[in-house]
């Protein structure tokens, strides 16, 4: 099977952008203006059967009009005009094409779509969607959403890929996502998936150096065998965390086996996701929260987790959720560490995990502990509990662990529960790479899909 | 879609070496009662028309001496709605923990095989893992690991070597005979360190 180049699609040079209008209430205006404000660095051409000029930018009746090199002609006319449009730019040898426009198979037009198909086919030139919101690219500067800035915020620029089948997922995540501290490499909304499909896209991200991580939302898998080889590939490359509408849907009434009983459409997919390394989020947050241990942190080499906290019951709430794993241990502390921390460590202090190194803990304590701690063999993995509504817990206390984070090998997040002045140092400990959290649970859920996912990658490819 | 001849079926899990109960045909009760000679036999009822047997009262358990007449005669009076039928009588196996062993073709990914802890609770409880087939060592001990009842499936150490053995033995049946459809060894018994399917159900289309 051949690959779709889809470098052109994100990386463009040139780009026009078919059905740009006037009206500001139009999908046409919204993508150019924000094409425009993002400072998109390459040549930029509108299409538009009667204007001149849009927003600055010449116009062209025909995309045939243009004699540039076209990298990508971003479509959004009505559904009925969209096969000719799509044929001109064949004809006017456009390189990757995105169809932003629905009311095609989504709404029972399977005849438009069919012919959508055909004519991408015809030229070879990928085309994404029909009924999607396109692509974004921070790098690049593309971006093909038609909302407005002021009410979705960008992403900043980073390493997490997401691919969506849904807009509506698509646009809150992306939302989501500006908030988080880690930032977006390629966002790639493919709607229909009438051409480009999540197997193009996965091959193309497989081998993009920008993308670190991929997360992934699907409604549907159209081409399973070839799912399949792809998938078997890249989870040894990168993780891909995937969640998969469509649990429910009972549809198994008339099954002759009790194994088609139980084993549905959801099944399916979930097994083919485990079978090959994907990480399986039940939840949206759990495509934020998983992506950002994965993308930051080093694979475990065990199962072993040190627990550093400020707060007794927020460190014994952690020690059961992983117990609750069932993969995850805590850790036991060495004879050493032990005896190191005795002498820097406060009387009160339990020398036991979860250490406790108590309500007055501040940057000088919580740098002891790491500090012994690190260096103690029998713990893989680390959860560094700051509470900030205690007096020592600051900004230098975060500062802190963010340079552990710097020279630590071992995966170690931060678990952080409170509002305004807590959000402000998550923010400042992501921004820097350090995975923090707001509750114990999706601490210990993450770092438990990083083991599973370390485990996959580590071991020995099974003869038969 | 077709419900595979019961001794066909068995005979191709023979193939793979895939060990089912001594098993036969009975058409009186006299033939049942020479086949189960001095064991316990058990009775079931096959037909297209009956999917679930146990449900249905179409399975009688733990037979012997004068019980396997009047089981005999039950399921003919109960056959009569069923037409066509078949009786099988098998060796009664007691004890051991109840597993599933199945397959199934997806219309996307092809074939997918199936280990859950089985009897007839399969559905209530609903603990299963499920691979794409062809599977490998790996994938087979995966999906033991992944069943919550884990520790009951696999009660004795070495059994956890043999179920990986019988679940690469099921997929290779599945990847080598395209006809087949759909599989479901439930129960399948594993007991004393041995395993043997009491139930098989055999689609191809």
């Amino acid at each position: 099977m051949k690959k779709m180049d889809l470098k052109p699609m994100l990386k463009p040079a040139s780009v026009a952008i078919i059905g740009a209008s006037r009206d500001p209430d139009k999908v046409g205006h919204v993508i150019l203006q924000n094409y425009i404000n993002g400072g998109y660095p390459g040549r930029i051409y509108a299409v538009n059967k009667s204007a001149t000029e849009i927003l600055g930018v010449k116009s062209y009746p025909s995309v045939l009009d243009i004699k540039d090199d076209l990298d990508l002609a971003v479509i959004c006319v009505p559904a009925a005009f969209v096969p000719d449009v799509l044929d001109e730019c064949g004809r006017a040898k456009v390189k990757t094409t995105v169809v932003v426009s629905g009311g095609f198979a989504e709404i029972g037009a399977q005849e438009l779509q069919d012919k959508l198909v055909a004519i991408a086919n015809k030229y070879n030139m990928p085309t994404l969607g029909p009924n999607c919101l396109g692509v974004m690219d921070p790098r690049s500067r593309v971006d093909t959403l038609f909302l407005p800035t002021y009410k979705l915020s960008r992403p900043s620029v980073g390493g997490v890929s997401f691919v969506c089948q849904s807009g509506a997922v698509g646009s809150t995540v992306l939302d989501l996502i500006s908030g988080e501290g880690f930032g977006l490499s390629k966002f790639i909304s493919y709607g229909n998936a009438a051409h480009v499909d999540e197997v193009d896209i996965l091959n193309y991200l497989m081998d993009d150096p920008e993308t670190k991580v991929i997360i992934m939302y699907i409604e549907g898998i159209k081409r399973g065998k070839d799912f399949i080889d792809v998938a078997k590939k890249i989870t040894k490359i990168k993780p891909v965390i995937v969640l998969k509408a469509g649990r429910t849907s009972a549809g198994q009434a008339a099954a002759h086996s009790h194994t088609a009983a139980l084993a549905g459409d959801y099944e399916s997919h979930e097994a083919v996701f485990r079978q090959f390394g994907f990480t399986i989020a039940d939840d949206l947050s759990d495509l934020l929260n998983y992506a950002k241990t994965l993308e930051s942190e080093p694979m475990p080499k065990g199962s072993k987790v040190a627990i550093i906290t400020n707060g007794g019951g927020t460190g014994v709430l952690t020690a059961d959720a992983i117990g609750l794993s069932g993969l995850l241990q805590l850790a036991n502390l060495s004879e050493k560490s032990r005896a190191d921390l005795k002498k820097v460590m406060p009387p009160l202090v339990n020398l036991r995990v979860p250490l406790d190194i108590v309500g007055d803990a501040d940057e000088k304590r919580y740098g002891d502990a790491l500090d012994i701690l690190s260096k103690d063999d029998g713990i893989d993995m680390f959860i560094v509990i700051m509470l900030f509504q205690t007096p020592g817990a600051d900004s230098r206390a975060a500062a802190k662990l963010i340079s552990f984070k710097e020279r630590m090998d071992k995966p170690m997040i931060v678990l952080s529960i409170g509002s305004d002045y807590t959000r402000m140092h998550r923010i400042m400990m992501e921004s820097a790479g350090l995975p923090v959290y707001d509750s114990p649970s999706a601490a210990v859920r993450s770092l438990t899909e990083l083991f599973k996912y370390s485990n996959y990658r580590s071991r020995l490819p099974s003869r038969n | 879609m077709v419900l595979l001849d019961y001794f066909e079926g068995k005979k191709l899990l023979d193939k793979y070496g895939i060990k089912s109960i001594e098993s036969s045909y009975v058409s009186s009760s006299k033939e049942a009662l020479s086949f189960a000679g001095k064991d316990h036999i058990v009775l079931k009822l096959i037909s297209d028309k009956a999917l679930h047997k146990s449900k249905a009262g179409l399975v009688k358990l733990d037979l012997n001496g004068e019980d396997i007449t009047v089981a005999f005669k039950d399921l003919e009076l109960k056959g009569k709605d069923l037409k066509p039928y078949k009786i099988i009588a098998q060796k009664m196996s007691k004890g051991g923990v109840e597993v599933i062993v199945g397959g199934r073709t997806d219309p996307q990914f092809g074939k997918l095989i199936l280990l859950g802890l089985g009897g007839i609770y399969v559905e209530v409880f609903r603990d299963f893992a499920l691979r794409v087939c062809p599977i490998n060592r790996n994938d087979a001990q995966d999906m033991i690991d992944q069943l919550r009842s884990k520790n009951v499936v696999t009660f004795q150490g070495k059994d956890n070597e043999m179920i990986i053995g019988l679940l690469l033995s099921v997929s290779k049946l599945l990847t080598d005979n395209e006809k087949v459809t759909e599989l479901d060894l439930n129960p399948l018994i594993i007991k004393e360190g041995s395993y043997v399917a009491v139930d098989i159900r055999m689609i191809t289309g």
